[in-house]
């Protein structure tokens, strides 16, 4: 029965899929069901999706056809693509160019345009993106780093998405049970450009472009990406099993559990989400076998599956069920690595992800995108941050292991990608690339033979991945140069370039030893997230990747520093004591800048964002322990872990690249113009809190959309803010 | 997740928009869900400090 049923929802899948309707009714497919719902209810509830949309589909055709029929009137093109490869860095792509090793940027490059991509205030994905989808700085969407910090508690939080469960619950027995989906809650302000597009009747494809969880409701397709959770809550989780109980516990990212051996049958429990339906709210577990076979082979089984694990291999999606109870299962995927049987059982299983088949939590637009998605071309990640970069960072994956399991992922992006394309007879299809960021993350250290991260590790085998990921990407462009009409606008960007992260500092302690951070008497060194600071006395604290915030009366909670002159005085003597901040080790200016908060940013958010911006010079960035908030006594230290490569330093000195088929003529494009260029490509009006424009139609004077004379905006023009003038 | 509506007079709204759109919102609603969150300060309840460790757990920028 279920098989049958299954089966005619595809047959309603595949009969959109090839009658190439409208690319939003083409997406009909099983529901996505709700969490909690059983397995029959979610059957039922797809089903009747499935034949709600395709028997209102002529109806629903008419409708959106009268409604959008003057989308297009204005459009100067058909299609727009856009090719994000998370990243990217200029010097890199320009050697690599002159040495001709990628010859479809070069064609890309003669046919139209190249030039460097002005990037966010901070350097950072989240950041960058967001301007990127918005066409506002920071001050417009609020999203000024990966983290936010509570102004009663200083705790820092995810900035751009909250998930909560629902308040109103009912207790029988020993369970209590969550009326209601989870609240997710999504923190980016403004309005995407997509979104615009799609209320003037132009759909658009957005994949994995990152600060989309959850995802938009708008009028097009959309992949969640960043910061989207695995199925225990966080930002992506290894687990590594193990017969070995001397082995130390993962420090970071990851989590050890000791198996049992016997003979050649190792029994163990992988861990699931915490049970939300119990008043216990205890970590679900699922039970597994792994019987070994030999050296390099071992059968794991997990329910009724069992898969041949071969060593040193991943494996392909598992589907793992968590059982809550009352009938309810909670459903992840996740791939195995077989690291060893002998002497010491060893298993690497990466974060667990939402399946995308059954998602415990929005991950597609419309829901059932990614299960569509996932019928066609298989399981895939759904994780934010995807490449598990802790694996490395720990040393439980070697460097060949992690690059595999990035360039899976990446095959699985550029399927999903070209797919996508392939719908997008006229919009938007715009996808993110992120195995260049990760990979550049890692390995950006084999460029540098005296980087401090190679200590212990090889180096000579590796020198080549960055180069190769390079030529990797210039293919892709290749191939969808290949699948792109004349009339088409195809633009390839990057968000940040990247450099090398050498020595890290940690600004609290420099703020302590100045007397602007204060510890509780008697504690000598705090641990994370603050403990032990005392904030009546603490006048600045620096938090995230690159904010330094004022602890100021009436904003934090704690707070001392009084607004006004007291505020400005004190931004001002900091501005000046770490711009140009020397480290003692090596004699180099570590910090080349600190940014006036005032000066970077306009919009209604800029007070609720760092104060100042840290501008770390090349080869420096926060310290590992500066950015989860220790406080001990070291300000600058050596980087030694494998991520060796950062792009969250002074953002005028790591700008992205933007490669198009028609001539750009702004002299100086940044994230910010890249909406106003794409609204204005199909004949859709910038809205007035834009601050970009059309980089096919400036010129060397941008007019602020306030209305300030060019001749204050020449003024500020060769500061590039994200490539928009800014004013006061 | 949007709930309940709220009817504003027709000037109000009028003044409402203005200020919106010379402020850098790009809607009304966002104009006017942030002035309220700003009045009603940050009284929700925080989550525990080894939660809140679990939700960042796994971010590769930081440790």
């Amino acid at each position: 029965m279920r098989r049958n049923l299954s089966l005619f929802a595809l047959v309603s899948v595949a009969f959109l899929f090839f009658a190439d309707a409208q690319p939003a009714l083409a997406y009909i497919g099983p529901g996505a069901g709700f969490a909690f719902l059983t397995s029959f209810m979610t059957l039922f509830a797809s089903f009747f999706m499935a034949f709600f949309t395709l028997f209102t589909w002529p109806v629903r055709v008419v409708v959106r056809t009268f409604k959008h029929r003057k989308a297009f009137q204005n459009a100067k093109t058909k299609r727009v693509i856009i090719l994000g490869l998370d990243g990217l860095e200029p010097t890199i792509a320009e050697r690599l160019l002159r040495e001709g090793k990628l010859p479809n940027l070069q064609d890309l490059k003669e046919q139209g345009s190249y030039s460097h991509l002005q990037t966010s205030y901070p350097a950072i994905s989240p950041v960058a993106w967001s301007a990127f989808a918005t066409g506002v700085n920071a001050g417009g969407h609020n999203i000024f780093d990966f983290l936010s910090r509570h102004k009663q508690t200083y705790m820092p939080e995810l900035s751009s998405s909250k998930v909560g469960t629902p308040k109103r619950k009912v207790s029988f027995g020993k369970y209590e049970i969550p009326l209601g989906k989870p609240i997710v809650k999504f923190l980016r302000r403004s309005k995407s450009f997509w979104t615009i597009l799609g209320e003037n009747g132009i759909f658009s494809h957005v994949l994995r472009v990152p600060i989309t969880f959850p995802p938009e409701k708008f009028n097009g397709a959309m992949l969640s990406a960043m910061c989207a959770p695995d199925l225990w809550g966080t930002q992506g989780t290894f687990s590594l099993f193990t017969t070995d109980g001397s082995v130390d516990p993962i420090k970071e990212g990851g989590d050890t559990s000791i198996v049992t051996r016997d003979f050649n049958r190792v029994e163990g429990f992988i861990k699931g989400p915490e049970n939300s339906l119990t008043k216990s709210k205890e970590q679900l577990l699922l039970p597994f076998v792994a019987n070994i076979i030999n050296d390099e082979e071992a059968e794991l089984v997990i329910d009724k599956q069992k898969i041949v694990l071969k060593r040193n291999t991943h494996s392909e999606w598992i589907e793992l069920k968590f059982k809550a109870g009352l009938g309810i299962k909670v459903q992840g995927i996740a791939r195995f690595y077989l690291l060893a049987t002998n002497p010491h059982f060893r298993l690497y299983m990466t974060p667990i992800n939402i399946d995308p088949e059954k998602p415990a939590l929005p991950i597609s637009f419309p829901d059932f995108y990614s299960i569509y998605l996932a019928k066609l071309h298989g399981k895939f990640a759904t994780l934010g941050l995807a490449e598990d970069t802790w694996s490395l960072n720990e040393g439980v994956l070697s460097e060949d292991a992690f690059l595999e399991q990035a360039y899976l992922i990446h095959d699985e992006r550029e399927k999903q990608f070209f797919h996508a394309l392939d719908k997008t007879k006229r919009g938007l299809c715009a996808v993110v690339i992120d195995a260049t960021d990760r990979i550049q993350h890692m390995f950006f250290r084999t460029l540098e033979d005296d980087h401090p991260a190679n200590q212990g590790k090889e180096t000579d085998r590796y020198k080549n991945v960055i180069e190769e990921m390079y030529i990797k990407m210039d293919g892709l462009v290749g191939k969808t140069m290949a699948k792109i009409n004349e009339d088409d606008i195809f633009i390839v960007m990057s968000d940040h370039g990247f450099k090398s992260f050498r020595r890290g500092i940690n600004l609290n302690v420099w703020l302590k030893e100045n007397g602007y951070l204060v510890l509780k008497e008697g504690i000598e060194k705090s641990g994370e997230f603050f403990q032990g600071v005392d904030w009546s006395k603490t006048r600045a604290y620096a938090f995230g990747l690159a904010g330094i915030y004022l602890n100021v009366k009436g904003r934090e909670k704690c707070g001392v520093v009084a607004p006004g002159e007291d505020y400005d005085q004190l931004k001002a003597e900091l501005i000046n004591k770490l711009s140009g901040l020397i480290d003692p080790l090596t004699g180099e200016i570590a910090i080349n800048e600190m940014y006036d908060n005032r000066k970077i940013y306009n919009g209604p958010y800029t007070n609720d964002g760092p104060d100042l911006i840290s501008g770390y010079n090349i080869g420096y960035r926060i310290s590992w322990k500066g950015a989860t908030g220790v406080v001990d006594d070291v300000i600058f230290d050596d980087n030694t872990k494998a991520w060796s490569g950062d792009h969250c330093i002074d953002p005028k000195i790591v700008p992205g690249v933007i490669f198009c088929n028609q001539k750009i003529k702004a002299v100086k494009p940044g994230l910010l113009d890249l909406a106003p260029t794409v609204l204005s490509l199909f004949g859709v009006k910038k809205p007035g809190y834009m601050r970009g424009n059309n980089i096919f139609e400036s010129s060397d004077i941008d007019v602020m959309a306030d209305g300030s004379s060019p001749k204050v905006v020449e003024k500020v023009v060769h500061d590039p803010v994200e490539g928009a003038a800014v004013g006061n | 997740m949007l709930g309940p509506k709220i009817k504003l007079e027709k000037d109000l709204y009028d003044r409402v928009k203005k200020f919106a759109e010379v402020a850098g919102y790009s809607s009304v609603e966002e104009f006017i869900a942030h002035v309220l969150e700003k009045e009603l300060g940050s009284v929700d309840a925080t989550d525990s400090e080894e939660e809140i460790k679990k939700r960042l757990q796994g971010l590769g920028y930081l440790s």
